[in-house]
């Protein structure tokens, strides 16, 4: 008899009853691969050790003092000492692990709501279903050890991610750890539990809301301020989590309401009621929040959770916009009127009586805010509420300004702000059209002025003509990469005859504007790497149009191979991109996955040219994207605003015991080239960031074509944007077969004349110079138990 | 006329505050300096490092940094310096600054041509936010004494200039290369 889950009574006992909640069938103890499930906070530790040895943490502060106990404030400056004992560089790492924590909260918080919600509606035993593949939760299969088969099986999962994080958070308390080494290992097994995080939350979301399924060339997507038909009512939700704006959508889809209301998202809630449901539109990143709100265009302003502005109840009040908070993570001090009638509700809120409410009846939520759009609409529009001043006002305002430059020093990008004033006086306002890019939206400048000048409302008037012409596609969120894909593209990636992959991740904090980001992509997409993005970025890459009007998402295909372009979705779809290196370390090479981080990761750094690019990364939630992913072997670029992370990790080069692994096929020490070189570091800018991908997807495992293909871009990179050959990159020749084609004479001249390596001129062979040779069998490994001989 | 009478002297220590307002490290802020004072520290070093990043392309900023480098000062040109640095005929070596942040804090790095580190590192012409992020690496974790020469208040550098309008920023870089030119 199959023993099922469920609720049973014994005949002829009265008063007993056997409640069986979970069934574990027989051998799936044996499922485990590796040493390492669900591991504790110190189980990984040696691994984490290797990585820190290696790529040593860099500290940045932003602060030398500490205070964050009574003891403080403690002076820190020159590494002293505080009370407690703790240093700055040990301050400086616990920072490192709190920032991840609190990254990794969020998306398994997330997780957890939605789990919560899914469960409720479709229960435990729903399957999950992410499409083609059989290595269906690679994350969750690689730390948990266990191979989840419906949404239910994540329960586990969470309480442990939700037990660990509480362990970890508790390890940040006065008195408790002060090694900043320990705190690394912290801070990096923290960012392992946000991929994991993320992972159930995408998962159990794609599983049962019919997200698009591991799909090659999902639909596209409008995005951008100007796609919306402000003559409509307006719905914008903002924020990340798709539970309430489903709701909406499914009401509005009943009540064919689609033809008679626009709705948008803001941040990635955005991209996910685009893959539930093809009709909503995407406005952009964060940083497009404040600055849509004082359009005055949304008549109906939902938050649901992270991302969303501190401040969104007080300028949407401003504005008379109502706003519904759905979330019990972002209340406003609202009222909860949850259990109130959407009527009253709607009369409230309509007619000015209160600003806003929270309600967590979802199914209430669906119901109300499109009818209630309906009603404040023609109410606001009547009205002609914005923030934005009228030609004339503008006038004034730019005219009023003194060129005292706060607002320059008050901002984030140090914006010219005040030369655009001045222009703007003469009739020139162009230059507001370029700080509408730069600018990331906070609306610090709107408190520095002196004279009271609303900067942020005066930049976005003067920046009109660009706003109403901001319309782009994005491809729809695709979720997980496919086996199939996998197994077609796993070998030329692990011998590097598809140069890399690159991640295009993260937020909208970029140095320079959102452009870099579109040519980032366009750049290294002509050059065969295979672009993953997700999130903001993802969305920004879909903002510019060439001269056929069309974006680069229209230009490249979807499919996991080279020279394509794929968007994994929202946020927690980060999880996915970080999950492919594990499906080409278990289906191209077929290394076991399950509770087995460490072989897998040690794989992931040696052998798969990945690198992530966080070029305008700002959130907690980046921080631990970016050191789950180097826990897993991935390194990652940030934009110059990732130093205020104040924690890197940075390879010494110049340190050659630093670079030495094993070869596993006997144990034996080999000393390679510096590759990747650093797990996180940052750039200052464009051009210095372009040739650092290139050598950041160096792998100490290329093959001679491959790693000819990758020091072709990595000089011609360096070449076209630096103006120079890069300095190191004879660094990384084992032999001729290693130097590109078609400078192959050319380089062998200058490896001979200025460092000194023999040629055999006759052959055109190196004889001498290399620091190792090619060897197509090398099997680099930085785990000693890895080794065959040692294993013996 | 002399050259020294030639260099008109300016005032640099005036609006020493930082130039992101809240940027505030802590209770030690750099202390303002005059041309003159940091050209001679610069001049008497034993082995300076001029560090040079992005803002670096404007004519008249580019013009003094390369006269600068003709005195013999080494240059690490951090983000895309080198596109304009490269080809002046000066000892300038490309490096990334996150990571020359840390290297200086080493004392084994044996800089930037193999013949040894610095003891004194100068800061010019980088984006202001992500100079202030390296030079507080160097203030918390290294012995190398900092000096920002840039039109920008660091408050992590040991000395540096306050926040100075464009010709205050010139005429100190005169100052600073007529000291350079003493030596």
């Amino acid at each position: 008899m199959a023993i099922k889950k469920g609720k049973f009574v014994i005949e002829g006992l009265e008063n007993v009853q056997i409640n069986i909640g979970k069934v574990i069938e027989e051998g799936a103890e044996r499922l485990i691969e590796g040493p390492t499930p669900k591991p504790g906070i110190t189980s990984l530790r040696s691994w984490d050790y290797r990585i820190i040895d290696r790529y040593h943490p860099v500290y940045t502060p932003t602060s030398d003092m500490c205070d964050y106990c009574t003891y403080g404030k403690c002076d820190l400056t020159g590494n002293k000492e505080g009370a407690c004992g703790i240093d700055l560089e040990g301050q400086s790492a616990r920072q490192a692990l709190m920032t991840s924590i609190m990254g990794a909260a969020c998306h398994s918080a997330h997780g957890r709501h939605l789990l919560h919600y899914l469960i409720k509606r479709y229960g435990e035993d729903h399957p999950i279903d992410v499409g083609p593949s059989n290595l269906k939760a690679p994350l969750t299969e690689t730390i948990m050890g266990i191979q989840p088969e419906t949404i239910g099986d994540f329960l586990p999962v969470l309480a442990y991610v939700e037990e660990q994080l509480t362990q970890l958070t508790a390890s940040a308390n006065t008195g408790q750890e002060g090694s900043a080494r320990d705190f690394e290992s912290k801070a990096l097994h923290a960012g392992m539990l946000d991929l994991l995080g993320m992972e159930v939350a995408d998962i159990i979301q794609i599983s049962c809301m019919g997200l698009p399924k591991a799909e090659e060339n999902t639909a596209m997507a409008e995005i951008g301020m100007g796609i919306l038909d402000q003559g409509k009512p307006v719905v914008v939700c903002v924020g990340h989590n798709i539970a309430a704006p489903a709701y909406i959508l499914d009401y509005m889809d009943e009540n064919a309401l689609f033809d008679r209301i626009e709705i948008a998202g803001l941040c990635c809630t955005a991209h996910d009621m685009t893959r539930y449901n093809k009709t909503a539109r995407i406005i952009g990143s964060m940083s497009k929040e404040l600055k849509y709100i004082r359009s005055g265009i949304p008549d109906v302003l939902v938050t649901d959770e992270q991302c969303v502005r501190a401040d969104i109840l007080k300028e949407a009040s401003e504005l008379h916009i109502p706003v519904i908070a759905t979330n019990e993570k972002i209340t406003y001090g609202l009222p909860d009127r949850s259990g109130d009638s959407v009527d009253d509700i709607i009369d409230d809120l309509a007619s000015g009586k209160e600003k806003g409410a929270l309600i967590l009846d979802l199914e209430k939520v669906g119901e109300l805010v499109p009818r209630l759009a309906m009603k404040v609409s023609p109410i606001r529009k009547e009205k002609g509420i914005t923030a934005l001043p009228d030609d004339e006002e503008f006038g004034k305002l730019v005219a009023k300004c003194t060129k005292c430059q706060q607002c320059t020093l008050d901002c984030p990008q140090n914006l010219p702000i005040a030369d655009a004033m001045v222009a703007a006086v003469s009739g020139d306002i162009s230059q507001f059209e370029v700080l509408h890019d730069k600018c990331v939206g906070c609306g610090r400048c709107d408190y520095s002025c002196p004279v009271k000048i609303p900067v942020l409302n005066v930049i976005e008037k003067g920046a009109q003509r660009v706003i109403r012409e901001e319309k782009g596609k994005v491809r729809i969120g695709r979720g997980q990469i496919g086996d199939p894909e996998i197994r077609e593209e796993g070998r030329n990636l692990v011998l590097g005859t598809t140069p890399g992959v690159i991640a295009i991740v993260g937020c909208g904090n970029y140095p320079d504007g959102t452009k870099d980001v579109h040519d980032v992509v366009e750049e290294m997409l002509k050059r065969s790497y295979i672009i993953i993005s997700s999130g903001c970025a993802a969305m920004d890459i879909g903002m510019y149009k060439d001269d056929e009007g069309k974006t680069l998402y229209e230009k490249y295909p979807g499919r996991f191979i080279k020279g394509n372009l794929l968007n994994t979705g929202s946020c927690v779809s980060n999880a996915h991109i970080a999950a492919t290196t594990i499906k080409v370390a278990s289906i191209f090479a077929g290394r076991k996955t399950k509770g087995n981080w460490e072989e897998i990761a040690d794989y992931v750094m040696n052998r798969i040219g990945a690198v992530g690019l966080a070029w305008g990364a700002y959130s907690q939630k980046a921080f631990a994207i970016a050191t789950g992913c180097n826990r897993l072997g991935i390194p990652v670029v940030a934009g110059p605003h990732g130093t205020k992370y104040r924690r890197a990790f940075i390879g010494k080069p110049y340190k050659k015991d630093d670079w030495n692994v094993f070869d596993a096929r006997d144990g034996s020490t080999v000393n390679v080239e510096p590759a990747p070189e650093h797990l996180m570091i940052t750039a200052e800018t464009f051009d210095e960031m372009m040739p650092l991908l290139a050598k950041m997807c160096i792998r100490p495992s290329d093959n001679s074509l491959g790693r000819a293909i990758k020091l072709t871009h990595y000089l011609e990179l360096s070449e076209k944007y630096m103006n120079k050959m890069p300095d190191d990159w004879h660094v990384y020749v084992r032999s001729e077969a290693d130097l590109p084609v078609a400078k192959r004479e050319q380089l062998l001249k200058t490896l001979e004349t200025e460092h000194g390596w023999k040629i055999d001129w006759d052959r055109k062979k190196i004889t001498e110079g290399p620091m190792r040779k090619v060897d197509v069998s090398f099997q680099p490994t930085n785990v000693p138990r890895l080794c065959k001989e040692v294993s013996k | 006329m002399t050259r020294d009478a030639a260099v008109k002297t300016v005032d640099t220590t005036r609006r020493a505050v930082p130039f992101d307002t809240a940027n505030i490290p802590g209770p030690k802020m750099a202390k303002p300096m005059m041309p003159q004072v940091a050209g001679r520290m610069i001049a008497r070093a034993r082995r300076p490092l001029l560090i040079v990043g992005s803002e670096v392309h404007d004519g008249d900023v580019l013009e003094k940094v390369i006269t600068i480098g003709k005195t013999g000062i080494q240059i690490a040109a951090v983000g895309n310096a080198y596109k304009s640095l490269g080809d002046k005929g000066l000892d300038v070596h490309y490096m990334n600054m996150h990571a020359l942040s840390y290297y200086l804090c080493d004392p084994k790095w044996q800089g930037l041509d193999g013949k040894g580190g610095y003891d004194l590192v100068t800061f010019l012409g980088i984006t202001y936010y992500y100079a202030s992020q390296a030079i507080s690496a160097l203030k918390n974790f290294s012995k190398t004494k900092v000096l920002s020469i840039d039109k920008y208040y660091h408050p992590n550098a040991d000395m540096s200039f306050g926040n100075l309008k464009n010709d205050i920023f010139i005429a100190a870089l005169d100052e600073i290369i007529a000291e350079l030119q003493k030596e």
